[in-house]
């Protein structure tokens, strides 16, 4: 962005938009401070309580275990696939690369709760309802399109020169991919990385139909939590998650840059 | 090594014994048009050969098939003895500088160098000495730890030139390396990678649209133009000699001019009779270069051409000043001839819309037939 002096208004109208977008965000963090029963703003009482029942509710806490574990192999899947995908689709360029794009970015077309409600027939005939290993098949559904989209756009706008270089050089295919190729696209492999984590973090629509009573995702838990108990441990959930995005955030940030990563 | 100077000129007939490098037929169709066709050349052992022409010609294509980052789709590529046609890029062995210098921007200076080094097992210790000596070639040895895009232009393309040739390529192929970098800077590094490559006696092709490297630089220029061999000779013959009208207008300025030929060394064109150096009979053109031809006021008799000048009458129509030169434009019965001259501080003494006389020497008259 260049640095144009910005009229006033528009200030005005810019905050007004970022309010809009981020009270739900704010407003989390004093009701998590609550001293109440009930989920209500503003706070008629502050306390550290739900923090403390957070501590000690384990189906919250094994939840989470869930999620980060799920969104870690999610994640290491889904570039596992997208890169070479990327790759072969953008770079050899053979007869269907269009056509295979296209089918492998689609579920981001189709709406989630038609894609989980088919996924569920399909496992509930598998006997993959409630399985760890049926969730990450579910949760790589979604998260591919994205490693894969992130990925092609990166791997199209690098130079091909820098690979022709490496094979005039005497680098054999795969060696000129991983010493020449990777490395190029390190800035688009740590935006598909966040990305594909927090998708499969997030996910609900789809893991609502896949879990079980004995294995369940921090979303569902709260989701079911709040289905039967309206109190403000939700918030203090919330808060410790707006932190951990924070800091992967930044993380990436400090990399390699999040404008360079995210935006293009 | 060998220390040919650009006048020295070329034997016509190259035995294929001494070329290092032979196109035979080399050919490569997209579709139904032929990038390149049927291409034949040579290049003997140490020279540096231009491939000239305007984008389009198939210089580039012909420049990637000899590196094998394009399959051609007919004839061969000979180096020495072997056939490399098929052979896979990584095994060709040849230095290639791009255009775009292509350094791998997460590496540092010497780890790019040191790079075509490594894929050849080359040991720690040679590496390190051979990186050295490259990066002191190209006088960069301080700048060894810094990234690329630390770099100027000019310093990255030198980069660019260091790792192609400390793998010891058998042949430099270089890809209008100068077209990025700055006028003062081209001129530098015309000179320089000449240098190198004399020095190093090493064999090389040179791609190029500006006539000006091409005919500076080279032992050899090839004047491309749809795919195809316009000519093929030194500097000198391609400049002086031009085998075609496209190679005359394409390498240096030239002036054109539609004439009929008598058959007798004469044609007439522009109301007048020119003496030219040919006998040929009916339409032809003829060309000849702007500072050749001297301007001279129309009357009196300075303008009485002597036994081997050409004279033809116009009115001067613009002055363009380019700075070293005057651009006289002048009319010639409705053709617009250019008379190129020093110019001094600029000064113009003749006043636009005056008559004045053009005077060439007959044997600067290029004449050609006309197809059309």
């Amino acid at each position: 962005m260049e640095t144009n002096p910005t009229s006033l208004p528009m200030k005005i109208l810019v905050f007004l938009l970022f309010l809009f977008l981020l009270a739900p965000v704010i407003l989390v963090v004093p009701i998590s401070f609550s001293g109440e029963q009930i989920l209500s703003f503003p706070p008629q009482s502050w306390s550290l309580r739900w923090y403390t029942a957070l501590a000690g509710n384990s189906a919250i806490i094994s939840a989470f275990w869930t999620s980060l574990l799920l969104g870690a192999i999610v994640t290491v899947l889904s570039l596992a696939a997208a890169i070479p995908a990327a790759y072969v689709i953008v770079r050899m360029r053979t007869m269907g690369s269009g056509f295979l794009y296209n089918l492998f970015t689609a579920p981001l077309l189709l709406p989630t709760i038609v894609l989980g409600l088919a996924i569920l027939i399909v496992f509930a005939s598998a006997g993959f309802l409630g399985s760890f290993w049926g969730l990450v098949i579910g949760h790589l559904v979604i998260t591919l399109p994205y490693a894969l989209r992130v990925l092609a756009t990166t791997l199209g706008n690098l130079p091909l020169a820098c690979e022709e270089a490496a094979s005039t050089l005497g680098g054999r295919p795969l060696t000129v991919f991983r010493r020449v190729t990777l490395p190029m696209m390190a800035p688009g492999i740590v935006a598909a990385t966040a990305l594909c984590f927090l998708v499969s973090f997030d996910e609900v629509v789809i893991t609502l139909f896949l879990t079980g009573p004995r294995l369940t995702t921090l979303p569902v838990e709260l989701f079911h939590h709040v289905e039967s108990r309206a109190d403000p441990l939700v918030a203090s959930v919330s808060v410790l998650l707006i932190l951990l995005t924070l800091a992967v955030v930044m993380v990436v940030d400090r990399t390699v840059g999040l404008s360079k990563t995210f935006v293009k | 090594m060998m220390h040919q100077t650009i006048l020295s000129g070329t034997p016509t007939a190259l035995t294929s014994r001494d070329a290092h490098l032979r196109l035979d037929g080399l050919t490569k169709r997209y579709g139904d048009t032929e990038a390149v066709a049927a291409l034949n050349l040579d290049v003997p052992k140490g020279e540096l050969v231009a491939l000239l022409g305007p984008s389009g010609c198939g210089k580039t294509t012909t420049l990637r098939m000899i590196a094998g980052l394009i399959t051609p789709s007919g004839g061969r590529i000979v180096v020495g003895r072997s056939d490399i046609t098929q052979m896979p890029v990584y095994r060709r062995d040849m230095g290639l500088v791009f255009q775009s210098y292509a350094l791998f921007p997460h590496m540092t200076v010497a780890r790019n160098v040191a790079f075509g080094l490594e894929m050849r097992g080359v040991s720690k210790p040679e590496i390190e000495q051979r990186v050295r000596e490259a990066l002191a070639m190209v006088r960069l040895e301080p700048l060894a730890e810094r990234r690329p895009r630390e770099l100027s232009g000019g310093q990255q393309q030198r980069v660019a030139l260091a790792r192609a040739l400390v793998i010891r390529p058998s042949i430099l192929l270089l890809d209008e390396p100068l077209s990025n970098l700055d006028a003062k800077l081209r001129d530098e590094m015309r000179n320089e990678i000449r240098d190198i490559q004399q020095n190093l006696g090493i064999t090389a092709v040179f791609v190029t649209h500006d006539q000006v490297e091409a005919l500076s630089m080279c032992d050899k220029v090839v004047v491309m133009k749809g795919g195809k061999l316009e000519q093929v000779g030194t500097p000198v013959d391609v400049y002086e000699h031009p085998a075609t009208p496209f190679v005359a207008s394409f390498v240096g300025r030239t002036n054109r001019l539609e004439a009929m030929g008598k058959g007798d060394g004469t044609a007439i064109a522009g109301g007048a009779v020119l003496r030219i150096p040919s006998r040929a009979q009916g339409p032809v053109e003829i060309m000849m270069r702007p500072h050749r031809v001297r301007l001279t006021d129309s009357d009196g008799a300075s303008a009485s051409g002597g036994e081997g000048t050409n004279r033809l009458d116009g009115r001067l129509s613009r002055v363009t000043f380019v700075g070293d030169l005057l651009q006289y434009h002048v009319d010639v019965s409705g053709t617009e001839l250019v008379v190129e001259a020093a110019s001094d501080h600029g000064r113009v003494f003749r006043a636009v819309g005056a008559p004045v006389s053009l005077m060439w020497r007959v044997e600067d008259t290029m004449v050609f037939g006309r197809t059309a």
